[in-house]
Parts: structure tokens; C-alpha cells; sequence
């Protein structure tokens, strides 16, 4: 019981910038950023459903979540670096990228075990340096996840010689990729359960609650008595793994893997968690928000190519 | 140079010594300084051949570093640019697709200076963070490179003018070595000289200060971020001449490489100290290891990985982030020797 009253504290103190009087200029941009993005999904969906044809076949939804899958799951892990206050882990690119060619090249050799031991050993040392680099040594995120993605693809297409990777065609991951329960497939279901536990992880965790308060004044969380180069660690740790969980849908649901498959899930997955309404300066914003942001996203591409506009112009309103 | 002025001013009774200490606590570029002398030093003696080929890798290090001089004047007002990679594609693309190559280079110029001042609107006007800006920027440049470029690289009209220009003018020097120099003479004289560029250190080292001090910062900010686009503008024109054709995704590495340069040149990325000599050394640096690398014959992901670390290495020895882990380390020997003490004491009071 004594256990949830600093949890009630915290949490008034996550929403209490919310309260405070802001500038006139900002306050319509900021109920928008706040509130836009259920008015604009719903309007989106609805108005997808009315006038575009075959969105609304159970055929294109899921396939609409099919696509979401493995960015939806890279974006809410990547929420908490975000929240964190830490701008962004470009690096994600080269851990879905590793986590998938090690699922397969490894599962083929010595089996699932090994590869997941193996992907998370990879996942354990992405975080371990863009953590320390970060939460030690104070250096900017955006650099560091922008090297460390550099030397990952580096070494895994030196390791993997760049070469693409299959699975056997009946193995049990092939199997996971097509499955459906219903009409929705396992990796839909990945991404909601990955959001569910990351969610309860950021507002029902005491290690939730430092990430946000981390986000919302360093230097208090610090005087409080955190330690705080550990929760960066932390929050990159949560990005990584999901990262690895992407990796692995990302492979069950080819089959293949290659080093060069997650190119742009770094951007893809920021601008989701952005639309989704959190904030890029920390401390405020939520994992169900982002999911919001993936649907959001991945609604709008599919309407774009159901509306026969080209790839690269679908490209445009992602970023406004 | 402006620096030892004030040195002067400061202190007029110290020793030679002395003041050869406080100019080098007062540089920034002691760590591109040291990077520069490993990387000719493993250069020399593992591949001569980088010295007597000087014009290649001079040509490597224009390649690297024009984007990155333009970009330090963003840095040292304490904001980011993104969007230098798509400004470079996308103008390279406005050249090719104009007939004409004067109108041509006059149009992808302009784009870049376009570029640059919505870029500077967004951040000083409507105040938006200006990485988040110029990162949708990046990536609306590169939509448009590729919509009016029809998703594939379009040849230059007027082949025979980039041939001529991948030509050497003086002795060695190509126009793209030349124009480095250019550049860099001329933003190293408006940084360091000019009353307007110095204020780029004031607004990166303190918006609120210099405002108050009456430096119209809105105005320097809209300055730097034209001048980055204009420079990543004309490497996009350098490019598509010399190649003779313009690529809609050209760039991608060049992110990474300039902002490396800048990075281990010593620039402060939250603005405020840095200078457009450390640039120079870092892209030389950077340079002449990537055409050692090349030439050792070591494959492209080493490479990769090399430039990588040594972003990583040099990110991390900042001076200030040094500090921060030395003061992290002490806080934290400290406090665990405070914090055990009152977490015992709630302990029995709540068993009593």
C-alpha cells in the first residue's frame, strides 16, 4: 500500500507542466500536439472507410497491420529515449537489421535459443554503449546513435558479408510470420502486447516514472538521488530490446534477413512517435500515444497508395 | 587571431610560457590536432602513398569538408542541420534537370539559400527545436529531389562542362579543391573577422545574453542557416559536374562525414565555442584516414566502422562530457556514502 503513494505523487508531478500557464503563441500548437492526433486518427479512418475503395476489406487492414508491425514495436521501445529527453536512437537501424540476420543465420546453424541468446547479447551491448556514451559521458544522442549505427552496419556486413540470409521454409518462424489468429496476424499482436507491457513499464514502474522525471528536469531527478547515467542505460536498453523483438517479426515475416532491410525505420519510427503527440524535449508523451502514431502513419501511407499516389510523395506528409 | 587580443587585454605581464598555455586552453581543436598527427603518422608509415598522391586526397578532404564548413556556422550557434545531405541532392538535381548550366548553377544556389531560410524560419520564428525541423526537412528535400527527378538520376545536359570542370587548374588543384579553399577563407574571415560573424559565438553561447546585448539573433540565425545551405548547395553543384549526372539520394554519407568533421574539429554542438579551422582539421583528418583506408585496400563496412569509432571517440572526449563523467563518478562515490546512512534510519523507524 505505502508502495502507490509515491507512484500518485509522481504521476501529478508528470502532468503538473501540462497545468501550467503557457505562452498565447504556443497554446493552440500545443492543445494540437496534445489532443490533434485522436481527433485526426479518427477523421482519417472514418473518412478512409467512406470514400476510399477497398480500405475498409478485411484483406487491406490487415496487411495495414502487417506493415505497422515492425516499426510500431521499434517506436513504442524507442518512446522511452524520447521521453528521456535524449531526442532519438538512430541506431535502431542496425539492431532490427542485426537482431533479424542473427535470428536467421544463427537459428539455422544452432537453433532458436541461441539466436535469441545471441540477439540479446547484441541488444545488451547497443545499449550499453549508446547508454554510457550518453547518460556518463553527457555527449549528444544524436551523434552517438548516428556512430554506433555506422559501426553496427559496418560489422554486420562485414560479418554477414552482405550476403541475404533465408530460413527454412516450414521452420517454426516462418510459421509465426504467416500466422493469424483470426484475422489479425502474430506480429499485430506482437505490437499490442509490446505496448501493453511497455506501457505499464513507463507509468506503473518506479523505473518508468525516473525516465519521465529524467525528461522533465535532469538535474532534480539527479539531486533526488538517482543515478542517472543508469537510467539512460535503462531507456536505451528498452529501445534496444524492442528493436530486437522488430528484428525478429521483421525476419518472421520474410524470412529472409539482410543487412540493408530496416533502412529508414530510424526517421519512420520518430515521426510516428511525434505525430503520436510526444514531446521531442522530454518528459511528456506515452506509449499509447505512439501507437496512436503508428496507426496513424501507416493508415495515411496505405491511403496514399490505395489512392494511386506515387511512393515518394506518400513520403511528404509523414514529416508535417 | 582575435583571441589573442583579448589574451593581451587579459593578462599583459604574462610570461611567453604562459601565454602559449592560455592559447591552447583558450583552442578548441587540441583533440583534431592530436587525431590529425595519429592518422598522418599511421599514414606515413603504413601508406606513403597518401602523401604522393596528394592530389586525390585533397580531393577527398574538399569532399568531405565543404559541407562541413557551412554547417559550423550552424553549430556554433548552438543549432543543428540536418537537411545538408537532401539540400546537397536536391540542388545537384535543379542543375541537371535546367538546360541551361548558368541558369542552372544560378537556380540550385538559390534553392540552397532557400533552403537554408525556411530552415531558419522554422527555427527562429516559429521557434521549433532545430533538429526536429531540419530533420522533416531532410526528408522533404529528398521526396522533392525524387519527384522531379522522376526517381532516377538525371544526366547532365551539358556533359562536356563538367568534364572540363573535373579538370586540374593550377598544377594539381581541380576547381573543387579550389573552391574548398575559397569557402573556407571566406567563412573562416566572416567568423573571425567580421563583426557579424563573431556574434555567432555570442547567440551560441548565450541567446538571452546577446539579445539583451542587442545582437539581433533572429537575423544571425536566419545568416548561418543560409550560409549552410548555400555551401551544401554548391558541393551539390560540385558533385553534379564532376560526376555529370545528379543522383535524387545522393548525400547519405556525407551527414555522417561532415558533421563528424565539425565534431572532431572541436566544435561545441550546443554552441558557443568552436572553430572553422578545427573543421578543416577534422575533414583532413577524417579525409586522409578514409583514403588511407581506400588505399590499403580495406573494404567499405571497415571503413565504416572506422569513421564510425572515431565519431564516437571524438563525441565522447569533449572536454565537457570528460568533465561530466569525472563529476558523475565523484557525485557517486559521495552519495553512496551519504544515501546509505538516511535509507537505514526510515528502515528501523518504520520496524520500531
Amino acid at each position: 500500500m505505502s508502495k502507490n503513494e509515491p507512484i500518485t505523487q509522481i504521476n501529478a508531478m508528470a502532468q503538473a507542466p501540462e497545468e501550467q500557464p503557457k505562452q498565447k503563441s504556443r497554446r493552440g500548437v500545443e492543445w494540437f500536439a496534445e489532443n490533434g492526433i485522436f481527433v485526426f486518427t479518427a477523421v482519417l479512418i472514418l473518412s478512409a472507410a467512406i470514400f476510399v475503395d477497398g480500405f475498409a476489406s478485411l484483406q487491406n487492414i490487415t496487411d495495414v497491420f502487417h506493415r505497422a508491425a515492425p516499426i510500431g514495436i521499434v517506436a513504442v521501445g524507442m518512446t522511452f529515449v524520447v521521453i528521456s529527453g535524449n531526442y532519438l536512437d538512430l541506431s535502431v537501424v542496425a539492431q532490427v537489421a542485426t537482431a533479424a540476420v542473427i535470428m536467421i543465420a544463427v537459428s539455422n546453424e544452432y537453433g532458436y535459443f541461441a539466436a535469441v541468446l545471441a540477439a540479446m547479447l547484441a541488444a545488451l551491448i547497443y545499449a550499453i554503449v549508446n547508454g554510457v556514451a550518453v547518460g556518463y559521458f553527457k555527449a549528444n544522442a544524436v551523434i552517438v546513435t548516428l556512430s554506433t549505427t555506422y559501426v553496427g552496419l559496418g560489422l554486420l556486413r562485414l560479418l554477414s558479408g552482405g550476403s541475404i540470409f533465408f530460413g527454412p521454409p516450414d521452420g517454426a518462424l516462418a510459421q509465426f510470420g504467416a500466422g493469424k489468429l483470426g484475422p489479425v496476424p502474430y506480429s499485430a499482436l506482437v505490437l499490442v502486447a509490446m505496448t501493453l507491457i511497455l506501457a505499464f513499464v513507463l507509468n506503473r514502474t518506479n523505473f518508468g516514472f525516473t525516465v519521465r522525471s529524467f525528461g522533465i528536469n535532469e538535474r532534480a531527478t539527479r539531486l533526488g538521488g538517482t543515478n542517472t547515467g543508469l537510467v539512460i542505460i535503462g531507456a536505451f536498453l528498452v529501445t534496444s530490446l524492442s528493436a530486437m523483438i522488430a528484428g525478429f517479426v521483421l525476419a518472421a515475416f520474410s524470412n529472409t534477413a539482410v543487412s540493408a532491410m530496416s533502412t529508414g525505420y530510424d526517421f519512420q519510427a520518430l515521426a510516428a512517435i511525434i505525430v503520436g503527440g510526444t514531446s521531442v524535449f522530454g518528459g511528456k508523451g506515452s506509449v499509447l500515444r505512439t501507437l496512436l502514431g503508428v496507426i496513424f502513419v501507416s493508415v495515411l501511407s496505405n491511403v496514399l497508395v490505395l489512392l494511386n499516389i506515387g511512393l515518394d510523395t506518400s513520403r511528404w506528409p509523414l514529416e508535417f | 587571431m582575435t583571441q589573442q587580443d583579448t589574451i593581451q587585454l587579459g593578462g599583459g605581464e604574462l610570461s611567453l610560457w604562459g601565454k602559449i598555455k592560455l592559447t591552447i586552453a583558450r583552442r578548441t581543436e587540441g583533440r583534431g590536432v592530436a587525431l590529425l598527427a595519429i592518422i598522418l603518422t599511421v599514414a606515413l608509415l603504413t601508406e606513403p602513398l597518401v602523401f604522393t598522391a596528394y592530389q586525390v586526397t585533397l580531393g577527398r578532404i574538399a569532399l568531405i569538408g565543404l559541407v562541413a564548413l557551412g554547417l559550423t556556422a550552424v553549430i556554433l550557434m548552438g543549432q543543428l542541420d540536418l537537411s545538408v545531405a537532401s539540400t546537397l541532392a536536391a540542388s545537384g538535381v535543379v542543375l541537371a534537370i535546367i538546360p541551361d548550366l548558368t541558369l542552372g548553377i544560378i537556380a540550385a544556389l538559390l534553392t540552397g539559400l532557400l533552403v537554408g531560410a525556411i530552415n531558419a524560419f522554422g527555427v527562429a520564428i516559429i521557434g521549433i527545436n532545430s533538429f526536429i525541423w531540419t530533420l522533416g526537412m531532410l526528408f522533404f528535400l529528398r521526396g522533392v529531389a525524387l519527384v522531379i527527378s522522376n526517381e532516377a538520376p538525371v544526366k547532365l545536359t551539358n556533359a562536356d562542362a563538367g568534364i572540363a570542370f573535373g579538370q586540374p587548374l593550377i598544377g594539381p588543384i581541380t576547381p573543387r579543391i579550389l573552391i574548398f579553399i575559397l569557402v573556407f577563407i571566406a567563412i573562416q574571415v566572416f567568423v573571425s573577422r567580421v563583426k557579424m560573424g563573431r556574434e555567432f559565438y555570442a547567440v551560441g553561447g548565450n541567446p538571452q545574453a546577446a539579445k539583451d546585448a542587442g545582437i539581433p539573433v533572429k537575423r544571425r540565425i536566419f545568416t548561418g542557416f543560409m550560409i549552410s545551405g548555400f555551401v551544401s548547395a554548391l558541393a551539390g553543384v560540385i558533385n553534379t559536374l564532376e560526376r555529370t549526372a545528379a543522383d535524387p539520394i545522393a548525400g547519405s554519407t556525407v551527414l555522417l562525414a561532415s558533421f563528424a568533421a565539425a565534431i572532431i574539429g572541436g566544435n561545441y554542438l550546443k554552441g558557443g565555442r568552436g572553430s572553422i579551422v578545427g573543421t578543416l582539421i577534422g575533414a583532413g583528418a577524417l579525409g586522409v584516414l578514409q583514403v588511407t583506408l581506400t588505399l590499403s585496400g580495406v573494404q567499405v563496412p571497415v571503413q565504416q566502422i572506422f569513421i564510425g569509432l572515431v565519431l564516437l571517440l571524438a563525441v565522447t572526449t569533449d572536454p565537457n562530457n570528460l568533465r561530466a563523467v569525472l563529476s558523475s563518478i565523484r557525485s557517486a562515490r559521495s552519495s553512496r556514502v551519504k544515501v546509505q546512512k538516511p535509507a537505514s534510519e526510515p528502515n528501523k523507524s518504520t520496524a520500531s
